[in-house]
């Protein structure tokens, strides 16, 4: 794009270089379809937040309202009030994306193992997204609907396969018993 | 954190904010005024901006056609209203008030007849209104002279933070949310976005209720054959933002346009009928509609609050004091009702 007034006009002024969080955005499921200018406007959205060793980032039973990208550093997935740790989680990983969607409660305590650089992306940005570019914002959207889709087939499949275990577990309880 | 914790922290932050307030009032009364006015216009334009943004126009662009359209429109009605209004004030210091010169004649026959029986002597209507004339006629431009300079500012300053705050938004919400600590992050993310929702749609639905209002009146006025149609009306739609004040100046201003004109009192009540009409189909039809939600406050408040914004910040204090009364309790309800649903420990 060589002439400026085209820039001026066209929303398609998009950095040469990619920057560390826009390759952090194409590594996740939700926005891995998406090309060079949209995860640049999705980019403009983050908020960058940083948190000290042992610093809470949201605890369990608060209420949602969005996800977080962990640029750098370690998390800790706990379940409360047993204080105990489900997952670690580290560099490209992320969690709280269901609230994006729904504003209910955060379903686990999540504190900060080290220093860490997280990147956020909320309801209202995203509810913004939609209102300025409603086929990217519905892209996302799907996506993360698909993504849940597929989380609960997977928890659906163990369901099935845990409730089979307890039915043979039960039944040669019951035998043995005989 | 217990309930009683909780409501001194309210306010103590209410009772700093109330402080900070009055600080800036005082001693920036005139830069807080601009910076207020553009801020009020910025959130009015806002779908407009959007809207060429949804159109593939940047951000840029998108409020710089805006802004440019606003200053366009602006100097295409001073251009027209400018010459009218010289004109107007010709014609009062020259003395000719039209054909109500023959009211006002019957009017000083009837009090020389009627005012010795009350006791009352000396009166002298027309030696009066001469007076009124040339004290009108020599103070007027005294008062436009006096506060051009601050009026020439606000014109060249409040578009250009309008601007700015239309097209940097964005950048200066995410910038002032960094500087929240992470335990309050999310809160104040929700409370502001909630706080935009409410105010930007309350103040919408006033400026489409005053340009609603405006048009009815200048069809109404023009059709009932009323001089200056156009400003009275436009007037009347703004005037109609400030409560209580508004309706009644709106009125008045017709009202008394038709008496000194045209000299004709029938058709001046005619007038008044329409604007109680108008103000009936405005209550009932049009605010409804548009603004949805009103702001909610104590009558008593809303007339001292239009006092206190006349007596700080003139006409425009008395038009800008309610909308940022709206905001102030929007502020404070909802950062309460947020604040109750997030766990700060």
């Amino acid at each position: 794009m060589g002439l400026p007034w085209i820039d001026f006009f066209c929303r398609c002024n998009v950095d040469k270089e990619e920057s560390d969080s826009r390759k952090l955005l194409s590594q996740i499921p939700f926005f891995a379809n998406l090309n060079r200018r949209e995860l640049a406007v999705i980019e403009q959205f983050l908020h960058q937040r940083e948190f000290q060793c042992g610093e809470y980032i949201f605890r369990q039973g608060d209420r949602g309202l969005g996800m977080y990208i962990i640029q750098n550093g370690l998390i800790s997935v706990v379940s409360e009030p047993e204080n105990y740790e489900l997952s670690e989680l580290r560099d490209g990983d992320f969690f709280g994306e269901m609230t994006l969607l729904d504003d209910l409660y955060r379903s686990a305590t999540i504190r900060a193992k080290s220093e860490c650089c997280l990147f956020g992306l909320f309801q209202p940005d995203l509810t913004a997204l939609i209102d300025r570019d409603q086929s990217l914002g519905l892209k996302i959207v799907m996506q993360i609907a698909k993504y849940a889709c597929q989380r609960l087939r997977v928890t659906n499949d163990k369901v099935i396969a845990l409730s089979a275990e307890l039915a043979k577990l039960k039944k040669s309880f019951q035998n043995s018993g005989e | 954190m217990s309930a009683t914790h909780l409501q001194h922290k309210i306010h103590l932050f209410s009772l700093f904010f109330a402080v900070a307030l009055v600080f800036v009032i005082l001693y920036l009364g005139d830069v807080a005024e601009i910076v207020i006015t553009a801020a009020l216009l910025a959130y009015i334009l806002e779908p407009v901006v959007l809207y060429l943004e949804k159109k593939g126009v940047s951000r840029t662009a998108s409020t710089t056609l805006v802004v440019l359209g606003i200053i366009l429109g602006l100097l295409l009605i001073s251009m027209t209203c400018l010459p009218m209004a010289f004109q107007q004030l010709k014609s009062i210091k020259s003395g000719d008030m039209g054909q109500s010169s023959q009211i006002l004649i019957k009017l000083d026959q009837a009090i020389q007849e009627y005012a010795p029986l009350f006791g009352i002597k000396n009166i002298n209507l027309d030696g009066w209104i001469s007076k009124f004339q040339s004290w009108l006629s020599d103070k007027l431009p005294e008062i436009l002279i006096h506060d051009s300079g601050s009026v020439l500012i606000s014109l060249i300053m409040v578009p250009f933070v309008m601007f700015f705050i239309l097209k940097d938004n964005r950048k200066f919400k995410k910038y002032f949310i960094s500087l929240v600590p992470n335990r309050y992050f999310e809160f104040t993310l929700d409370l502001i976005h909630k706080m935009e929702v409410q105010l930007g749609n309350y103040l919408r639905g006033q400026f489409i209720d005053a340009v609603a209002f405006g048009i009815m009146a200048v069809i109404t006025l023009w059709f009932l054959d009323v001089p200056y149609f156009l400003i009275i009306g436009a007037f009347a739609g703004l005037a109609n933002l400030i409560p209580f004040v508004g309706p009644v100046a709106g009125a008045t201003v017709a009202f008394a346009t038709v008496v000194i004109q045209q000299g004709e009192l029938l058709r001046a009540c005619y007038v008044l009928l329409a604007f109680i009409l108008l103000k009936l189909i405005d209550d009932i039809l049009v605010q409804p509609l548009a603004v949805g939600q009103h702001v909610n406050l104590h009558p008593v408040v809303i007339a001292l609050a239009i006092l206190t914004g006349g007596h700080l910040f003139g006409i425009l204090g008395m038009l800008l004091i309610i909308p940022f009364l709206g905001f102030i309790k929007v502020v404070m309800e909802e950062g309460i009702t947020t604040y109750r649903k997030y766990r700060f420990e």
